[in-house]
């Protein structure tokens, strides 16, 4: 496997979000990485999986959780534990209560395409971020897709380069080499790291 | 003036424009009875976002049909792929039409539609109280799945919501009520997961550990209606097993560690905390 080839593949990928969500870069990470993901599973049915995030944000499982299951979630996270420290000792429920609705979907429930939404944050442990944006910035994605969202050219390109990926071996990558590879083709391709992303 | 082999050829034409047009509409009615079907069988498969995208199909399809041959069939079709989509008022206009054009149930699902429509708003809008007695109401006489389950999960949600803000005594006797009505819907229906999911969470806010995960490991095994949900199940199994886990008396303890170790090795979860999913 060329890692030249998985490169210049991923070009094509930026391409074809140009063409069609021109100006939307926050959604490329997210859009690509899903791609990626599903390639390595050999799983082509793109549009219901990479829209499924949407179906995340809907309310259909029970939201409000009693105070020990909150403090459970932030107590038992690797890294919420540290930066929530303060309110989980002095069992700030208020503020927990706060943030949670935005950290359960994205730490809790691990939905891929969210989570890449929240990647640069999640990396540098910026969760507090994550809990004071996530309504705004889920609500522009889903903005944002909106006019791809039943354009059958732009899921079949986005389906061939998922077949091409996974012809190329990019399950041979480890996952941080393809995020690597994905954020660097974007800068190369836009001049600029995703607003919002990597 | 027109030759025969002119008449002949418009009438060949025209007949053949008629049959095409026939059999279009008949592609549109097949194509989303087949789409509904086919989110059906998504459905029961928990494969929820599958599932969506077949149902905008069927309804894509009726409405084609609903437009261009009005039918019982038709407006049936396009009202139960809104309400599986959650459009209320667009699958109560449908059924209504249906019920217009012959389809008898049409009027009976048109009014628990509306209903549904109309405690969503109030509940929207903050009246409460009217919302969960509408929720309510469709519990005890609702037949049709989508509109059941909204209902149980919103009033589910709205009452332990409500139960937040109450003294130690009120609470415990809402979540007592609100475990009746979860049971009434159990005993109609046992095997739906989804109500012990449901299960699961009240008894998590009354305290009751053991009983939570009990319903919890119920639902798991009788299958949620999504990914999303399932994935919450599995966070409430793990949580009381950690509550468990820390109160347990000793015996008790090992005995509930390897009846959980072996749900887990089922369920294919790398220990006892960390489900499949976690290691996507």
């Amino acid at each position: 496997m060329s890692k030249k080839d998985v490169e210049s593949a991923l070009a094509r990928g930026v391409d074809i979000l140009n063409e069609f969500l021109p100006l939307k870069i926050s959604l490329y990470f997210p859009i690509l990485y899903s791609a990626c993901v599903w390639a390595v599973r050999r799983v082509f049915d793109y549009r219901e999986r990479i829209l499924s995030w949407q179906v995340w944000l809907d309310p259909d499982e029970v939201r409000t959780k009693p105070d020990e299951f909150i403090l459970h979630f932030f107590a038992t996270h690797e890294a919420l534990k540290t930066v929530y420290a303060g309110e989980i000792a002095g069992r700030d429920m208020k503020a927990l209560r706060a943030a949670f609705p935005a950290l359960y979907p994205v730490c809790g429930l691990e939905d891929a395409f969210l989570k890449a939404l929240f990647k640069k944050e999640l990396d540098s442990g910026g969760y507090r971020k994550i809990a004071a944006e996530f309504g705004t910035r889920a609500s522009k994605a889903r903005e944002d897709i909106r006019p791809v969202e039943m354009s059958t050219p732009f899921w079949t390109a986005l389906e061939n380069l998922g077949a091409e990926l996974a012809a190329l071996g990019i399950h041979l990558l480890k996952d941080e080499e393809v995020e690597k590879a994905i954020v660097g083709v974007i800068k190369k391709k836009t001049g600029t790291a995703a607003k919002n992303g990597p | 003036m027109m030759s025969g082999r002119e008449r002949r050829l418009r009438s060949v034409a025209a007949l053949a424009l008629a049959l095409a047009l026939c059999a279009s509409c008949a592609t549109h009615l097949r194509n989303a009875k087949t789409a509904y079907t086919n989110a059906q069988e998504l459905t029961r498969l928990y494969r929820t976002e599958q599932a969506l995208a077949a149902y905008k199909l069927a309804l894509a399809e009726a409405a084609l049909e609903a437009q261009k041959k009005p039918s019982g069939q038709a407006f049936m079709l396009k009202g139960l792929a809104e309400a599986n989509l959650g459009l209320w008022k667009e699958a109560e206009a449908s059924f209504v039409k249906a019920a217009g054009l012959g389809f008898e149930t049409g009027e009976a699902w048109a009014s628990e539609v509306s209903l549904l429509g109309l405690a969503v708003s109030f509940e929207e809008l903050g009246f409460q109280d009217p919302a969960l007695r509408a929720y309510e109401n469709l519990l005890g006489k609702s037949a049709f799945k989508p509109v059941l389950f909204t209902a149980a999960e919103r009033y589910a949600d709205l009452t332990m919501a409500r139960t937040l803000g109450l003294g130690e005594k009120e609470k415990t006797r809402a979540l007592a009520d609100l475990v009746k009505v979860i049971e009434k819907l159990e005993a109609r229906d046992f095997a739906c997961g989804f109500y012990h999911y449901f299960h699961s969470q009240a008894e998590s806010h009354r305290g009751d550990y053991r009983r939570s995960y009990e319903e919890a490991v119920m639902a798991r095994e009788l299958g949620l209606p999504s990914e999303k949900i399932l994935r919450d199940n599995d966070n409430q199994i793990v949580f009381c097993h950690d509550k468990l886990t820390g109160t347990l008396p000793a015996a008790e303890r090992y005995a509930f560690a390897a009846s959980h170790a072996a749900w887990a090795r089922k369920w294919g979860w790398s220990d006892a905390r960390t489900p499949a999913w976690k290691l996507e």
